[in-house]
């Protein structure tokens, strides 16, 4: 996503009005650009549902069959492997090889739903397995779906395709009736806010996981034994900030750790920034500008003297990393998930 | 249902607006069935279910209740009250065998003369088609 | 209770052929005479012609009778006629019912035999319910020639001085140690540019020195009972620890406080400070000093060095920290509600950065800076500099569907041209750039300033700012231009919010206590939106100013005219008339449930307690408006609504069908 991206969220507006919605969308540029960040949602003093209005005009698109390749083979991959990832649903689980981690179906309180990336990404199992042995050092009572983990569909609503996210959701709901789940944690902000706010008819707790690990730490169940001189500073991700009001225990959890200097970015919480790695925007290609938004993000860390940028979503860790990698910044600035410096610290 | 039935309707007009629509609408010479008698009341919030019950009682086969729009009520919302008190006199005369429809709630304000000739036209037609609510009574 | 035979005179009218040319006459006359009680049944051409009514008086004198159905035009025409006529012959005006054959009959029906049938019905209705009426006295309550008005700011102050100069008795009650309210802030006003403390402070001056203004500053309203005419306040004065008729306005103990200096000053909106004891700024009124007992370390901790500084330095001995609050009760007839607003606060869009950088402002913080009696004697400096850039961004918190703010603040718009032209005025090199959505200059000489502000050059961009971010030691400001379809970034040295206007956060208290209502903004309600625009629905109460919803100083002080004479018109004739037709409750049915208390809009039921445990409702018919919601409300049946009881009622529905 450019800041001047061709997007215009009006132009959409006003034209399908009285045209061909479809053809509309077809011949104008941009509508896979949004991130459905919603920052403009949360600003609209009209209360227009923004985000919603491109998810509905990307409905139009996918059910044309006109959407960009990479988009349809993520939307295929999910109807086969139940992941974006084209890996077989087999191989879910195997992030968790050698760790001490139980299925759900032998019980626990919790449920720890890992998701697509974490599970099948080699960078996010780091964060997965972070998160495992934060828990199990903290002696929470939890399991893992295993294999039968499957897409939790927030990318794939925001991809346009609400028939197979409503699928997704009901199957999901049947799984976790079946184990009995009451309270899921998830890695994701973005599987997070789906389940709270787009899983109709479900009756079960969700937290994302740095909630849980500031709760951890504050009934004294985690403490640190190490020490990470570190200037640290956080971007909050969309979907957990801005969209679900989650600001302080991503904090909270990073002031715990000994020796972090937390410093703000000047657009922190409400006012952050799109990473623009949302909305079904990781599998579309970004043209490399000055523009892009990631490439400003970590540059606003750096401005602000940080040694680490930490985050606490997967997209956010990929698109940022992808900048400090292509920028080579890799001796500045290091892009880290909160799970991974809290694990460091045990 | 015979071609000639002629319901008996009886109105509920709330002085400061409905009953000043309906007045309108003479002062404009605009024409509706005759069908309807219009009571006048305070406010539509003082028409009471007991109200209604007697009317279908005595033999009428519709009741039109009229009031200001919602915000307008001279009362504040005393129109509002009567929205709530009809909805339930409605479910009581359905549970009665008098049938809901037989019951409306309109609003008309001092200058809808003639929305007043039309609501009136066109329920006298709903319950002419629906013909006289008890065998005997004829208009 | 009548116990008088029931003697009918029904008396149908032509109207010319307005009424005779559709409907048989003669035959309703026919017909209505052989029903009960009915005495004499008469048509005549003209009835509401003197030769008409003098047909009824005859007849009531000559045949005794006592009740009278006029079968005419509309009850809304003629029934104060047919009313005075009847009371004319000695008989109670509610002794009238009336038959509308003209506008619900003839005038819109054609075909005569139906018409004529509906005439013999609606005359019949008229006839049942006349059987049945009652006769009603008509009730007037004292006014009491005092008014109150709640809130010093130009609403208050305009109304207070209209009443007292009519000759009436007012109490201005202020919460704040000055009167004033916002206008004493601003600098110079909108689009005639007069600077605002001088067209206001003769008119404080003048509160101070009427002979009939009692100023209760720095106080409360905490209680009001009674009705229109004969109101009952109580009022909190706060203990302001110095003694107003020793204190001469000196200022030594301001000097002489520890603390001074280190208070953030409220008139100033936090850019300035001052002492613990103060007066807001300086042409108060009244001109005393008042400790501000949150910050004093004497009233806080009950020590301050050896002993208080300021008791030392006043020479006049004023400084008492043994004053308590004290509690004035007050009568009076009428009420003007002048309370004014509260300004947005920007804090609610962080994307602008409100709180967060020292040179993001909101539109009172900039009326302060500009001022000449401002923190900075009116330069505009900001972070120690002259700013090069100046960006004002329009409708912060008003036309936001975000923060709930749905109306326009009707100020903003105009303030911002104002402040955009005194920024030119002092800084003619500064670019100046506003943000607007649209631009409503719609009042006397609106338009004309606006064109003129850009004549000046300011920079007019349609959009909304989208976010402000730190560039250096500037701010970015990012938005979309609307009408270019293009995204927009500037650098400022300065951001102007234009901070819209809301409720008073005590709207809700201040509203319960008087018992009046509020619109869906949240402002208080007036009457009726067109024809009632002071009044509320309680009689006797009025409202001024921003309190009612937000405007302009012209508009304000029309408003508070407004209301003034409202008032005026109340207790200048003394008295008033009450509605006859109320709700009146049978205390041996009622069973003291309440729901007729939830009910009313106006706060005419109350439950007593008649004997130990045993509730039961009096209505207060000084306040009932008689809409009848108690009366269908009441599971009991236990309140009747005269002139519109069940049995009347009932009978006309069985006459009519
Ligand atoms: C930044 C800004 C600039 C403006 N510039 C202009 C301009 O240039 N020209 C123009 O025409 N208009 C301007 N206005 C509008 C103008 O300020 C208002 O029209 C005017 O102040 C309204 O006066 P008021 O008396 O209704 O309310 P207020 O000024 O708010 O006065 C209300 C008073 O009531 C008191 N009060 C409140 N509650 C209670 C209570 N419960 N008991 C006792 N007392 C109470 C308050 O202390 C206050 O003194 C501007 C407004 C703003 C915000
Ligand atoms: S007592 Fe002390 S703190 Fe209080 S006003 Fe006097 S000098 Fe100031
Ligand atoms: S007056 Fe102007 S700036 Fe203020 S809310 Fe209305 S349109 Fe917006
Ligand atoms: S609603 Fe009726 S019974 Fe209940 S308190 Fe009021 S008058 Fe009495
Ligand atoms: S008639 Fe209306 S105003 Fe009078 S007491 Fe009843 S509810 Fe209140
Ligand atoms: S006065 Fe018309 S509905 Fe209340």
């Amino acid at each position: 996503m450019l800041r001047k991206s061709h997007f215009n969220i009006r132009k959409f507006i006003y034209d399908t009005f009285d045209k061909d919605a479809a053809k509309v969308v077809f011949e104008r540029e941009g509508i896979w650009d949004c991130t459905t960040c919603s920052a403009c949602l949360k600003k609209c003093p009209k209360g227009v549902d923004t985000t919603g209005i491109v998810m509905g005009l990307r409905g139009l698109m996918v059910e044309d069959g006109r959407i960009p390749p990479p988009i349809r083979d993520a939307l295929k991959s999910i109807a086969i492997h139940k992941n974006p990832w084209k890996i077989s649903a087999e191989e879910r689980s195997r992030w968790a090889e050698g760790l001490h981690v139980k299925n759900i179906s032998e019980g626990g309180d919790i449920l720890y739903y890992v998701g697509c990336t974490p599970a099948y990404d080699a960078r996010l199992q780091k964060v997965a397995r972070a998160i495992v042995e934060i828990l199990n050092r903290a002696g929470v009572d939890f399991g893992i779906l295993g294999n039968e983990e499957g897409c939790c569909g927030s990318e794939i609503r925001r991809m346009g395709d609400v028939w197979t996210f409503e699928y997704l959701a009901e199957e999901n709901i049947e799984i976790f009736k079946k184990y009995n789940v009451k309270k899921i944690v998830t890695t994701s902000p973005h599987c997070y806010n789906t389940f709270k706010n787009e899983y109709k008819g479900a009756e079960f707790e969700v937290q994302h996981y740095t909630e849980l690990i500031a709760s951890l730490i504050e009934e004294g169940r985690l403490s640190f034994t190490r020490q990470i001189d570190k200037t640290v500073t956080y971007h909050d991700p969309c979907f957990l900030g801005k969209q679900n009001g989650v600001f302080d225990p991503p904090r909270k959890v990073l002031t715990s750790i000994p020796g972090i200097k937390l410093v703000e970015m000047d657009r922190a919480r409400e006012r952050s920034l799109c990473c623009e790695g949302g909305g079904g925007r990781m599998w579309v290609e970004s043209e490399d500008s000055e523009d892009r938004l990631a490439k400003i993000r970590v540059g606003e860390a750096m401005d602000v003297g940080a040694q680490i940028l930490a985050t606490s979503c997967p997209f956010c860790l990929l698109t940022l990393e992808d900048v400090v990698k292509t920028g080579d910044l890799e001796e500045s600035i290091k892009v880290m998930d909160i799970a991974e410096l809290v694990k460091e610290a045990l | 249902m015979s071609e000639e039935f002629e319901p008996n309707i009886v109105g509920f007009a709330c002085n400061w607006c409905s009953y000043a629509g309906a007045d309108l609408a003479g002062t404009s010479r605009m024409k509706y069935p005759p069908n309807i008698r219009i009571i006048r009341v305070m406010c539509s919030g003082r028409v009471s279910p007991a109200f209604i019950l007697k009317a279908f009682q005595m033999g009428a086969d519709g009741v039109l209740v009229t009031g200001c729009h919602p915000g307008d009520c001279h009362y504040i919302a005393g129109n509002l009250k009567c929205e709530k008190t009809m909805g339930t006199t409605r479910k009581l005369i359905d549970v009665l065998g008098i049938g809901e429809e037989r019951l409306r709630l309109e609003w008309v304000s001092a200058s809808e003369g003639s929305k007043f000739a039309d609501v009136v036209t066109d329920f006298t037609n709903r319950i002419r088609g629906l013909g006289p609510l008890s065998g005997k009574s004829q208009g | 209770m009548e116990t008088a035979e029931i003697r009918i005179g029904v008396y149908i009218c032509h109207c010319g052929i307005n009424i005779a040319s559709t409907v048989d006459v003669d035959s309703v006359r026919d017909s209505i005479s052989k029903l009960p009680n009915v005495i004499v049944s008469r048509d005549f051409k003209y009835m509401c012609s003197d030769p008409g009514q003098e047909l009824v008086i005859k007849d009531i004198k000559e045949k005794g009778l006592n009740r009278i159905v006029v079968a005419s035009c509309s009850p809304r025409m003629h029934e104060p006629t047919f009313r005075m006529t009847i009371q004319q012959a000695g008989l109670n005006p509610y002794c009238l019912e009336m038959a509308n054959i003209r506008e619900q009959c003839s005038w819109v029906h054609e075909d005569r035999e139906y018409a004529t049938e509906k005439a013999v019905k609606l005359v019949s209705a008229a006839v049942a319910k006349a059987s049945l009426l009652e006769p009603l006295e008509e009730k007037e309550v004292e006014v009491r020639p005092e008014a109150l008005v709640i809130g010093g700011g130009i609403a208050g102050i305009q109304a207070s001085l209209d009443i007292a100069d009519a000759g009436f008795k007012v109490y201005l009650v202020e919460r704040e140690p000055s009167i004033g309210g916002h206008m004493a802030q601003l600098d110079k006003t909108f689009p005639t540019l007069d600077c605002s403390a001088c067209i206001l402070t003769p008119r404080m001056v003048e509160v101070e020195r009427h002979p009939n203004i009692e100023l209760l500053s720095y106080s409360e309203v905490i209680d009001v009972s009674g009705y229109i005419g004969n109101f009952h306040v109580k009022v909190r004065k706060k203990p302001r620890y110095i003694k107003m008729d020793k204190c001469t306005g000196c200022g030594m103990c301001a000097e002489a406080c520890i603390m001074k200096g280190r208070i953030i000053s409220e008139f100033d909106v936090g850019m300035g400070k001052r002492s613990v004891p103060y007066i807001p700024f300086p042409y108060a009124v009244p001109s005393k000093y008042t400790m501000d007992s949150e910050n004093c370390l004497f009233i806080t901790k009950g020590k301050c060095g050896k002993s208080p500084a300021c008791k030392d330095a006043c020479s006049s001995d004023a400084v008492d920290f043994e004053q308590k609050e004290e509690i004035v009760e007050l009568d009076v007839g009428t009420i003007v509600v002048a309370t004014g607003f509260d300004l947005f606060d920007a804090k609610e869009k962080p994307e602008y950065g409100y709180g967060l950088y020292d040179n993001v402002l909101s539109g009172l913080e900039f009326e302060r800076l500009v001022s000449s009696s401002g923190p900075t004697q009116g330069k505009i400096i900001i972070g120690g500099k002259e700013p090069k850039n100046v960006v004002f961004v329009q409708c912060v918190g008003s036309r936001d569907k975000s923060v709930g703010n749905e109306y326009c603040s009707r100020v903003c718009c105009m303030y911002t041209a104002k402040q955009a032209h005194l920024v030119h005025e002092k800084l003619p090199d500064a670019k100046l750039t506003v943000f607007y959505m649209d631009i409503r200059a719609f009042g006397k000489g609106y338009e004309e300033f606006y064109d003129r502000v850009r004549e000046e050059g300011v920079r007019y961009i349609r959009g909304n700012v989208s976010e402000i971010i730190k560039k250096g030691d500037r701010l970015l400001v990012m938005a979309e231009d609307t009408l270019l379809g293009e995204p927009v970034d500037i650098e400022a040295d300065l951001v102007v919010l234009a901070t819209g206007i809301v409720p008073r956060r005590d709207v809700k208290e201040v509203a319960n206590l008087l018992k009046i209502s509020q619109s869906p903004d949240g402002f208080f309600l007036e009457g009726h939106p067109k024809m009632r625009p002071v009044d509320t629905a309680t009689d006797g109460i009025y409202l001024a100013g921003c309190a009612q919803g937000p405007k302009d100083i012209p508009d304000t002080v029309a408003q508070a005219k407004g209301a003034a004479s409202s008032a005026m018109t109340k207790m200048a004739r003394g008295k008033v008339k009450v509605e006859v037709t109320t709700a009146s409750v049978d205390t041996f049915v009622c069973r003291g449930c309440g729901r007729c208390v939830e009910v009313c809009e106006y706060g005419a039921p109350n439950l007593e307690e008649v004997e130990p445990g045993i509730l039961v409702s009096q209505i207060n018919d000084s306040i009932c408006k008689g809409c009848g919601a108690c009366s269908v409300a009441c599971p009991s049946g236990a309140i009747s609504m005269k002139h519109f009881k069940n049995e009347q009622i009932l009978s006309q529905i069985e006459a009519v069908i």
